[in-house]
């Protein structure tokens, strides 16, 4: 059990803000005042974390469900508020953990690491695409990361929002996905030029700012061992969201056969060298499926195919060849809506 | 292009590697003038590797004992094909941030090596894109000199 101080322990000025609060109002016992995080487990609702001088009232917990798992509480991930500013942030608790992660037929080892996500934070403070941050040491030398919220929705949520089909989305509403994407792309590239990993790239893990709609990082504390090609997970995930935002989805056979629009023919036609390199379930010749796709952009994709002879080497070659499939997109889609009026006119 | 007779053979504690030295071997104790550098380049720790509280001096020290088995028994090999004892220098370091190829591409240039050895693990596609092929690497990336891949 951690030890903890009572709130006779706080300043006045944060007693007093305390005690008018929300969270005080709705909590049967009062607040603990915690200065060592390390057993985060103890740590609850209504506590308040001291670090370096700042008081942060646990006022929510943060939650992760993915792909089909139920969310679960991330109890080394409290939402907090700052007593003394009010401001809300994410606490990121010290969890140090170490896992095997499979990719199609290889293992993977991950870390947890709260000090390559801090040195990514201080990295990155003021650029657009990350999310913003600091941190902090309890009283034990726990590096706890204090993130200010993204205020918006997961990317693999946002480009489901509207009921177009693949094609009006594919014309209409991507050029502006990968206008975002191209940022986040080089957001990346600045972290290798430093010699950091995202570590841990996902469709989910790209936040879209409500407001502005800019597209942001989020999560940057995992980390992995491959020395010799250290940045080659990141570029896959890259193109893994690549793919999935290309094809507004993930494509396996037993999708596209359910599919009225493609069925058993586009199933047909797939070969071997049509499914991912890593993922050898998962479709990445999305031209197959969606025959509009131009070449410029299906070649991209195809890089992290099984029939790929060259791989991207660097976040820059693929910021490159999307950059001049954009362009390429945007005039398409311009052209396409200059023959909509046309028809509509005439017809 | 640098003299082909200075050549570094870049092994591991693998089969292959002593293949590869054996390969060299067979060539250069029939030569003259050849100069042989045994390197053994090794990554930096996994990333949990400083949590049980071991340094990083721990670390290259268990790794340096490691090559000085490796090289014992790899200038064996060679001195049993005829190379002289004084044609073999020996090298281990840590990648640091660099590849392993990286290094020892750099190591090649500062000392104007002529000829890399490896040998080759015979990797997947996926396996190439993922973990590298330092053989691949060292082709790619070498300039002005021969790089003999040892299958």
């Amino acid at each position: 059990m951690a030890a903890y101080d009572s709130i006779a322990s706080l300043p006045e000025a944060i007693a007093r803000i305390l005690k008018e609060h929300r969270v005080t109002r709705s909590l049967r016992r009062p607040s603990r005042v915690y200065t060592d995080t390390t057993d985060f487990s103890s740590i609850d609702y209504g506590d308040i974390i001291l670090a370096e001088d700042r008081y942060f009232l646990i006022t929510a917990y943060t939650k992760e469900g993915r792909f089909g798992v139920d969310e679960q509480i991330k109890q080394w991930v409290p939402k907090v508020e700052e007593l003394a500013t009010g401001r809300q942030y994410i606490l990121k608790l010290v969890f140090k953990e170490t896992f095997d992660m499979r990719l199609g037929q290889f293992t993977i080892t991950c870390y947890r690491s709260p000090e390559k996500e801090a040195r990514i934070l201080e990295l990155v403070q003021g650029r657009p695409h990350f999310m913003q941050g600091e941190a902090v040491l309890d009283a034990r030398g726990n590096l706890i990361r204090v993130v200010v919220p993204v205020g918006g929705n997961r990317l693999d949520k946002v480009i489901h929002r509207s009921e177009s089909s693949h094609e009006e989305y594919f014309f209409n509403e991507l050029p502006a996905v990968f206008e975002e994407f191209l940022g986040c792309l080089q957001g990346i590239a600045f972290l290798h030029e430093h010699g950091l990993r995202h570590g841990d790239i996902r469709r989910d893990h790209i936040f879209v700012d409500r407001n502005t709609g800019h597209f942001y990082w989020i999560d940057f504390d995992y980390d992995f061992y491959l020395p010799e090609k250290p940045f080659a997970l990141d570029l896959f995930e890259l193109g893994n969201i690549l793919i999935y935002l290309t094809g507004r989805g993930d494509y396996h056979p037993r999708e596209i056969q359910a599919d009225p629009a493609m069925g058993d023919p586009v199933v047909r036609s797939l070969s071997a060298t049509d499914f991912s390199l890593l993922a050898p379930n998962r479709v990445v010749n999305l031209q197959k499926l969606f025959p509009y796709i131009p070449d410029a952009l299906n070649n991209i994709l195809l890089h992290f195919s099984a029939g790929a002879d060259v791989f991207y080497e660097t976040v820059e070659e693929i910021h490159t060849d999307l950059s001049a499939a954009l362009e390429q997109l945007k005039k398409t889609s311009k052209n396409g809506r200059k023959r909509e009026g046309e028809t509509r006119e005439t017809g | 292009m640098s003299d082909w007779k200075r050549i570094i053979i870049a092994i591991d504690d693998s089969p292959r590697s002593i293949n590869a030295v054996e390969y060299v071997g067979s060539i250069a104790g029939h030569l003259s003038g050849v100069h042989l550098c045994l390197l053994h380049i090794y990554p930096e720790p996994p990333p949990d590797y400083y949590q049980s509280g071991a340094t990083l001096d721990d670390y290259k020290m268990d790794q340096e004992e490691r090559a000085k088995l490796l090289f014992a028994q790899t200038k064996k090999v060679l001195q049993a094909h005829g190379v002289a004892p004084q044609a073999i220098t020996t090298r281990c370091r840590i990648a640091g941030q660099q590849s392993i190829s990286a290094a020892i591409l750099e190591l090649q240039t500062k000392e104007e090596y002529g000829t890399i050895v490896v040998g080759k693990r015979g990797i997947s596609k996926a396996e190439e894109f993922l973990f590298g092929s330092i053989s691949n690497a060292l082709i790619h990336n070498g300039r002005d000199i021969a790089v003999w891949v040892i299958g």
